[in-house]
């Protein structure tokens, strides 16, 4: 767990629930969705990201210090309460990303037909079922085997002690929180929608899938599942890269964005 | 007068400590290649023999259970084994303890547990678990589920036997718009329900305040006695004044005729220890599974049978401590007598067999059980 510093932490209302929520920059709206480990905070990427965009990352409902309200418990329900955020914040135009299960949420919401949606970033996300390979077990293992999952080459992670630092109690706390969570919207069936693809059909705003062609959680045949369902849809797959691009090789990654965003 | 049942993991003990050592974990990743179905109907019968000689010689009851992807537990169904209790035993009750209930339809629960008691005669007690984490991971059923699921089957078993049938039940997890169990049980209103446990202060509380008797499963005396504690003061808040009938302990114990050939035998209840629940604590405590407050108390109480906190203890400490009792029957009857005294359980299970003890020696343990020590213990 690392948490940069920068972008402002504020609470946004959404029904009974305050969401905690990082966001800094300016520029078109970016609402960032973290994935199953929970929200690590304000990134270098999105920093990078905030030079160009007004972007928003906030601790999904049930995740760090996001209570989960009483009724949600899958991913379409977080889906659902993910848009009455967009309403609070009152986001139009926005570029939806998401990275692992919050690519899945995305999609989800982009399936929606959510209105002000103005593009979509899917990053190594869950949600589709592979037909080849199978989405790796990342909650009946222990967390040695997890972090080996998540990179392709430790060794080119920037920063990577401070990924791998041992946490804090607090953070622990918050941990076990996030994976609880994780479970509880994930578990069954595993990491993904069955329907998913056959909703993505009606989504047709412009999106980029972005893929770490290593990625040993998600593999690399999910992502060409997701553009050959989504119309409007690119993929770009980047090499020597494991489950996290953003973490991994954070320049090619921002490279693929900004050049999806920019066109 | 405390009464003392019987209880067999029955445990498929040609497992040794060398063929668990190369995996992840003593269960899920122990390889089911490992058991052998003709040596499984040896020990089966033979634990089958072990009932019918416990039920001849005296003892109360016969307790059972279940686990699922476990070696050290040959019974993936305690409605099956307490369906051979009920055919090869004329007398002693038959303890559940228990049914995973959060991971099983609660109408067909409440149907088999209704014939069980209906074949019987009425000799069931219903135990109900949540089982370790890995009865519901074995389910492919989210672990933050089990708390939910295992409330609301709880409700509508006891539904299926005190309410007319047929009946809509709306629940989250089990919803069924028309129940209608035939079968329904002979004991009125319903079969009597314990509820066990180790560590988790919360099972206590939950036990105490349904006016369920609580079984400990083997925890150390001081802490067994905490956990009472929570039970009386519980019930007190609740509005019942408890008394021995409320509380049951499991401990290991051997009887041989000779307090050498005891201590030999009894060494085997260590048997594979280092391995049965070993394995990332991702199986063990998965998030969402327990409680914060459950778990804190879990990690600072002394090793009993799991492989992966707290400090081991040697077979000598086990024995100090009253957790294994083994020896003569003389010596035997002076240690329950203290742990009765301590305690004042109003019932005493003992865990009577493990690994590979042989089949002659637990039949010879029963036997002096019930013989010598069950009628000590209940002149008392």
């Amino acid at each position: 767990m690392t948490m940069t510093t920068g972008g402002a932490l504020s609470q946004v209302s959404v029904g009974d629930a305050q969401v905690e929520m990082f966001s800094g920059g300016s520029g078109p709206p970016l609402l960032f969705l973290h994935g199953a480990g929970g929200n690590s905070g304000w990134q270098g990427y999105h920093e990078e990201l905030s030079k160009s965009y007004t972007v928003y990352v906030p601790s999904q409902a049930g995740f760090n210090g996001t209570e989960r309200p009483d009724w949600l418990y899958t991913i379409n329900d977080l889906a659902h309460f993910n848009l009455e955020l967009v309403q609070a914040l009152g986001l139009d135009q926005y570029i939806l990303m998401g990275s692992s299960m919050g690519g899945w949420v995305a999609a989800e919401m982009a399936a929606m037909g959510a209105p002000g949606m103005k593009s979509l970033v899917l990053v190594d996300a869950a949600g589709i079922k592979p037909e080849q390979g199978e989405i790796a077990e990342i909650f009946m293992v222990s967390s040695d085997t997890r972090l080996k999952q998540r990179f392709y080459d430790p060794t080119q992670v920037p920063n990577y002690d401070q990924v791998t630092r041992e946490m804090t109690p607090d953070e622990q706390v918050i941990d076990h929180g996030n994976r609880e969570m994780a479970s509880r919207l994930c578990w069954k069936p595993y990491l993904h929608n069955p329907s998913l693809p056959h909703y993505l059909r009606k989504v047709s705003i412009p999106t980029l899938i972005v893929w770490g062609r290593q990625d040993a959680i998600i593999p690399l045949e999910c992502g060409t599942m997701y553009e050959k369902s989504i119309s409007n849809s690119n993929l770009k797959v980047i090499d020597n890269c494991g489950h996290s691009p953003a973490v991994e090789r954070p320049q090619e990654f921002l490279d693929a964005v900004n050049d999806f965003l920019s066109n | 007068m405390v009464e003392v049942f019987w209880f067999s993991e029955q445990p498929y003990g040609h497992v040794q400590e060398e063929d668990l050592a190369p995996y992840e974990s003593g269960r899920m990743h122990f390889p089911n290649t490992n058991f052998d179905p003709e040596k499984a109907h040896v020990l089966y019968n033979n634990y089958h023999n072990q009932y019918a000689l416990a039920d001849e010689v005296g003892f109360d009851g016969i307790m059972s259970n279940e686990h699922h992807s476990a070696y050290w537990c040959m019974k993936p169904s305690v409605n099956v084994d307490a369906a051979v209790i009920a055919k090869v035993t004329k007398r002693a009750k038959i303890a559940m303890l228990g049914n995973v209930i959060a991971v099983n339809d609660p109408v067909k629960m409440a149907e088999e547990i209704a014939m069980l008691d209906c074949i019987s005669g009425g000799r069931i007690i219903s135990g109900f678990v949540r089982g370790t984490a890995v009865e519901t991971l074995h389910a492919g059923i989210s672990p933050t589920e089990n708390r939910d699921r295992f409330e609301e089957a709880h409700d509508l078993i006891v539904k299926c036997w005190t309410d007319p049938g047929p009946f809509r039940w709306e629940g989250r997890y089990f919803p069924h718009r028309m129940v209608n169990p035939w079968v329904r049980p002979m004991q009125k209103p319903h079969p009597s329900v314990w509820f066990p446990g180790t560590g988790s202060p919360e099972s206590v509380i939950w036990a105490a305040k349904h006016q369920y008797p609580y079984m400990n499963l083997g925890s150390l005396l001081d802490l067994t006695k905490q956990l009472k504690g929570i039970y009386f003061e519980t019930a007190q808040e609740v509005g019942f004044e408890p008394g021995p009938e409320h509380f049951g302990y499991l401990m290991r114990c051997l009887v041989a005729d000779t307090d050498e050939k005891a201590q030999e035998i009894g060494r085997t209840f260590l048997w594979t220890e280092a391995h049965r629940n070993r394995g990332p604590v991702e199986f063990n405590d998965p998030p969402g599974y327990q409680s914060r407050e459950a778990l804190r108390i879990k990690m600072s109480r002394p090793l009993i049978g799991t492989g992966t906190m707290g400090k081991r203890m040697s077979y000598e400490d086990l024995q100090d401590a009253h957790n294994i009792v083994v020896g003569s029957p003389e010596t035997v009857i002076e240690k329950l007598r203290y742990v009765k005294k301590d305690l004042d359980p109003g019932y005493i299970l003992i865990y009577g067999n493990e690994g590979n003890m042989a089949h002659e020696d637990v039949m010879r343990s029963i036997e002096l059980l019930g013989t010598k020590v069950i009628p000590a213990l209940k002149d008392d």
